[in-house]
């Protein structure tokens, strides 16, 4: 039984747009959401804000409840911030429910953006270099994210004898729904080849430059009421069954990689079972790891490939635009274009666009049941969710 | 902002100063809990499997296998660009815990998982680093 559902989205465009600012974005998604939920702006009680990465400015303002205020959102009650890296928006969503179920809010306006294309290259290193990443163990190593998503890749392709191609074939799935996505940087770009992404740099073993991410400017928002709401609102709405989550490390070598791929599996169960569906029922694997490499071990954890088959799961074509297996319709960061913690954000529109038919060329026929994750940091949780286009 | 051209340090804590003070006597240390035995990587000020703060230090033999590792040919931090190509490794001590490290001494071709490496220290501004090299018979001392 559901308790809180989506009711109207918003979104801009993935780009890198210096002239688009941040409250330019906020006042543009927030507004198209509530426009979109039919409820009136002055209904919403709450506002929760997901912490963007490397954004102080903005990130203070918001924090401190500017967004009420500038948007004249007359009825708002409470206003905050969460912050789990790109588990952000799971948190923001499960604070919208303790709100609505609590009685201080009964609508509750949820939104991320980030900017980076105005950041001073320095600052994009320096953030990205230490987040995440050990301070005293890790990162004196010469340590980066690129890294440690290649020491993951590495273990994964010696267990599961994975090639090259059939990894950079993840590549191509990805990137060929955002081909198709009028939201992703990358929208109306051919997806690259297996040869494409091989030929490309190597940027550290076996990570090459095309399966790595590309930063980008983007935000979303998201209308939350209870689920009895939704109903008598009365248009489609995209209803949460389902979460269960678990904790690994927050320190990257001290993340064992199969208790890791255990609890990707052990979630998706939890949470499957808590929405009363089955594997068979899901209709969109709506995954969010942010690097491609990851995803063949997640296909194998959700049961969606056999063991040691994920890769040859996507060298097959089946989880590209047009597979048999609807899988990350957004293509994650590498097919959206990266805004750090808005990925996870894209991927929640994601999930409703679809439950509510609404995707366009991406539309998953019949789409009844969604499965999404949000991992944060450097992979320290995975948080499983299971949505429906029905409560 | 300029750009910080100064190679890290490890950003220690007070359990963790012994550590680092074996490290420049040529020691890799693995700290232990002396109520549960438990072996712990990275160290704490309490056991994390029974939060008991009567802990210890015990010397590795300094050899230890390849868990996973990978190679950078570029895309890393400025400060360290000047050592590429260099790998990073995963790698398993014998003595039961497993640390983030470099392999040196071996072409990245070379490299594989499950290979055996024994432990060099490397001086950093007062700080020494403990890398892997493939496993020598004899000393260990870089």
């Amino acid at each position: 039984m559901s308790d809180i559902a989506i009711v109207g989205i918003g979104e801009v465009p993935t780009a890198r747009l210096p002239e688009r600012t941040p409250w330019d974005i906020i006042y543009d998604t927030c507004i198209e959401a509530v426009e979109d939920s039919g409820i009136g702006k002055d209904e919403i009680q709450g506002v929760v804000s997901v912490a963007p990465v490397g954004q102080p400015v903005i990130s203070g303002e918001l924090a401190f409840g500017l967004l009420p205020e500038r948007l004249g959102l007359k009825g708002v009650r409470d206003s905050a911030m969460v912050n789990a890296g790109g588990a952000s928006t799971s948190n923001a969503l499960r604070l919208a429910e303790q709100w609505i179920a609590s009685g201080i809010a009964d609508s509750v306006l949820v939104q991320q953006v980030t900017v980076f294309s105005t950041m001073p290259v320095a600052e994009q290193i320096d953030v990205f270099a230490r987040a995440g990443i050990d301070m005293q163990w890790e990162y004196p190593y010469g340590t980066t994210y690129n890294i440690i998503m290649g020491l993951l890749a590495t273990r994964y392709m010696y267990e599961s004898g994975a090639s090259p191609e059939e990894m950079a074939s993840v590549v191509t799935a990805l990137r060929s729904w955002a081909e198709h996505d009028p939201h992703s940087l990358f929208y109306g770009r051919p997806a690259p080849s297996v040869d494409q992404v091989l030929g490309s740099d190597m940027l550290n073993t076996p990570l090459h430059k095309r399966e790595s991410n590309v930063l980008a400017d983007g935000g979303a928002a998201l209308v939350v009421v209870s689920a009895r709401r939704a109903r008598e609102l009365g248009g489609p709405a995209a209803y949460k069954l389902g979460e269960s989550a678990r904790y690994f490390s927050g320190t990257c070598v001290e993340r064992d990689f199969g208790t890791m791929a255990d609890g990707w599996r052990v979630t998706a169960e939890e949470a499957m079972a808590r929405a009363g569906v089955t594997r068979e029922d899901i209709d969109l694997w709506n995954v969010y790891l942010a690097y491609p490499l990851a995803h063949p071990q997640m296909a194998e954890s959700l049961g969606v490939a056999p063991p040691g088959e994920g890769a040859r799961f996507f060298a097959k074509g089946r989880m590209s635009f047009g597979g048999d297996i609807a899988w990350s319709t957004i293509g994650d960061a590498p097919g959206r274009g990266h805004t750090g913690s808005g990925v996870g954000t894209a991927t929640y529109v994601e999930t409703a666009r679809q439950l509510m038919g609404r995707a366009g060329q991406r539309q998953v026929p019949d789409c009844r049941f969604a499965y999404q994750n949000t991992a944060g940091g450097s992979g320290f949780n995975n948080i499983a969710t299971i949505w429906g286009r029905e409560a | 902002m300029s750009i910080d051209m100064t190679k890290p340090l490890p950003e220690t804590q007070p359990w963790t100063q012994a550590f680092w003070d074996g490290t420049r006597e040529g020691k890799l240390l693995v700290q232990v809990c002396r109520q549960c035995q438990a072996r712990i990587f990275a160290p704490r000020k309490r056991c994390p499997q029974c939060w008991s703060s009567d802990l210890g230090w015990i010397e590795s033999a300094g050899r230890g296998t390849v868990y996973t590792f990978s190679t950078a040919y570029s895309g890393v931090e400025p400060k360290f660009t000047d050592e590429l190509p260099y790998t990073i490794a995963y790698v398993d001590l014998a003595e039961g815990i497993r640390l983030m490290t470099r392999i040196v001494g071996c072409d990245p071709a070379e490299l594989a998982i499950g290979m055996e490496v024994e432990v060099v220290f490397h001086d950093r501004d007062g700080f020494r680093l403990p890398y892997f090299r493939p496993a020598q018979n004899g000393n260990a001392d870089e």
